[in-house]
């Protein structure tokens, strides 16, 4: 018996060719040819705190990473090894955000991460990161839940100041035992409910549990976008949001799971121009939103 | 290409697709996978885990070129060395998997021992899933743990006659079962579907330390999209020759497979 060996694809033609790969599988058809290539933006990445003695190395290797696959621009935070973040440990955090979009111009785009619990220092951080740093949007964690009033303030400045919140999410009862103020899908509809002029990017479906409770609970809040980041790959995942969601709240990320992030999207059944969408139309038109009246 | 861990069947907390035998060949098609080793994943939580073993035997019937079931068999049900014996020998698989957290055991249990002597003596390869799902996405009705890769490595060096294929697991470079030198029989393998092939590199790591003949290719279809295992020995840094033990060389010789012998 012969064994097919397949070709192997060149460097930074992964998501490039997506759709050219993978079929429909209710009719197989090949996907037609995507015309023009996609700026891949991944909307969910990390450098490393550098506390952690091995980060000049880690970050690079996300570099060299997104490379091999074929992603752009990665829109990175960095957080506390710990939370809740104090004040001290959210600024230099952001501090460290800043050198590592110095050190890769263009490649790198920062979101400012804070502990919404420190009020004005917090309010101070993200205007003075949005509007001398350059950074693109807000990174929110496990401090509060995302209906808490505490957090209303930064909404309300990420609604001035027009950049999105990418908000860290997930509807699970092991991640609840561990993270008591974690907020899922549900809170974070409830959140855009308040404020619809908000533009809020819910974290990792493929990292926060169950999934299609995420995607069912997202349903009926048109301005929260979805992030496909996470180390899970159920098969399903993309299609389920995209059919519940529509494709057009769906942006493309990894969370440093990389081979995950970029496989899921290259397996899902999905339209040429719904792919693109998702591998960077969406994100940027959520990023050119700064600045902008 | 041979992916050593698909799946027929349902699953009792989610739906699949493409889990009947035309559905994944199908799917299989469209990556260009040949051949896949299947096993039911209805067993995983049907009490009598030979009636998925039944359908899975009838299922893949006139597709044994290109399916290769095992059985999955819990030693502390009634009647598992009867089914083991017609899983084999009627239903020709050629291995099993076993389930230790689902189906709740040890592996250093006797009975679970006793398993896999008798498989050994039948020279069936032993598949051991570390997990079936994420646990943060587990159902309310039960919280089933990972299967400790410490408590697995007891059971290669307790039983070393046997063979075993180790999937979906990760975190091996941590773990004796993936360093060199550990001491341990070399007679285990272990998939790729979540190790990583980038920044951490764990496939490099476990090529490096045990070599590439341990290493086999499997996607956790139809549970997992398969192109995430795809894209990973895409982007390996390794040769050819290493990539194609990968792809089908190292289970082909596993398994008996006619082509080994090539």
């Amino acid at each position: 018996m012969r064994w097919h060996t397949p070709k192997l694809m060149p460097r930074r033609a992964f998501l490039e060719t997506v759709g050219l790969a993978a079929t429909t599988c209710s009719g197989l058809a090949r996907a037609p040819a995507a015309q023009q290539r996609t700026k891949v933006i991944d909307c969910h990445a990390h450098l490393q705190h550098h506390s952690r003695r091995s980060w000049q190395e880690d970050d690079r290797k996300l570099i060299e990473a997104a490379d091999k696959l074929g992603i752009d621009q990665l829109c990175c935070s960095i957080l506390t090894p710990r939370q809740p973040a104090t004040a001290e440990g959210f600024r230099e955090c952001n501090q460290w955000m800043a050198e590592g979009m110095q050190r890769f111009p263009g490649r790198v785009l920062g979101y400012c991460y804070v502990n919404p619990g420190y009020g004005r220092e917090a309010l101070d951080e993200v205007r003075r990161s949005v509007e001398e740093r350059g950074f693109i949007g807000v990174k929110l964690y496990n401090e509060y839940r995302a209906t808490e009033p505490v957090v209303w303030p930064i909404v309300e400045l990420t609604i001035e100041l027009r950049v999105p919140i990418l908000h860290h999410a997930g509807h699970s009862l092991s991640l609840g035992e561990e993270q008591p103020r974690i907020s899922d899908g549900g809170h974070l509809a409830e959140l855009a409910r308040r404020y619809p002029e908000a533009v809020l990017i819910c974290g990792h479906i493929g990292g926060g549990g169950d999934w299609e409770w995420t995607i069912k609970a997202l349903r009926n809040a048109p301005t929260v976008y979805l992030d496909t980041s996470g180390s899970v790959i159920d098969e399903g995942i993309i299609e389920m949001a995209a059919r519940v969601l529509g494709a057009d709240r769906l942006v493309f990320g990894c969370d440093n799971s990389m081979t995950g992030g970029v496989g899921k999207l290259r397996a899902a059944s999905l339209s040429a121009a719904d792919r693109q969408g998702i591998l960077g139309g969406n994100m940027r038109r959520i990023l050119g939103r700064r600045g902008t009246k | 290409m041979i992916d050593v861990n698909a799946y027929l069947g349902h699953f009792a907390f989610r739906q699949l697709r493409h889990n009947t035998a035309a559905g994944l060949l199908r799917l299989m098609d469209s990556r260009r996978i040949e051949r896949a080793v299947v096993s039911s994943a209805s067993a995983i939580t049907y009490r009598n885990s030979q009636s998925g073993n039944e359908e899975v035997a009838e299922e893949v019937k006139g597709r044994r070129d290109r399916l290769i079931p095992l059985a999955v068999i819990n030693p502390f049900y009634a009647g598992w060395r009867d089914d083991l014996k017609i899983c084999h020998e009627e239903f020709g698989m050629k291995g099993l998997r076993m389930y230790p957290r689902w189906h709740n055991y040890r592996l250093a249990d006797p009975a679970c021992l006793d398993l896999v002597s008798e498989a050994a003596e039948r020279g069936m390869v032993i598949s051991i899933p570390v997990r079936v799902e994420d646990r943060r996405q587990r159902s309310w009705l039960l919280d089933v743990p990972d299967v400790p890769l410490e408590e697995i490595a007891d059971l290669v060096r307790a039983r070393p006659r046997a063979q075993y294929i180790l999937v979906n697991g990760t975190g091996f470079v941590n773990s004796p079962l993936g360093r060199e030198n550990s001491g341990l029989p070399s007679n285990y393998a272990i998939e790729i579907s979540r190790l990583s092939a980038v920044m951490a590199n764990e496939i490099g790591q476990l090529v490096a330390n045990l070599g590439s003949g341990r290493i086999v290719f499997g996607t956790g279809m139809p549970f997992n999209y398969p192109d995430p295992a795809l894209v990973k020995l895409e982007v390996l840094e390794a040769g050819e020759d290493v990539k194609e033990q990968i792809r089908w060389r190292n289970v082909a010789r596993l398994l008996g497979l006619p082509s080994a012998a090539k």
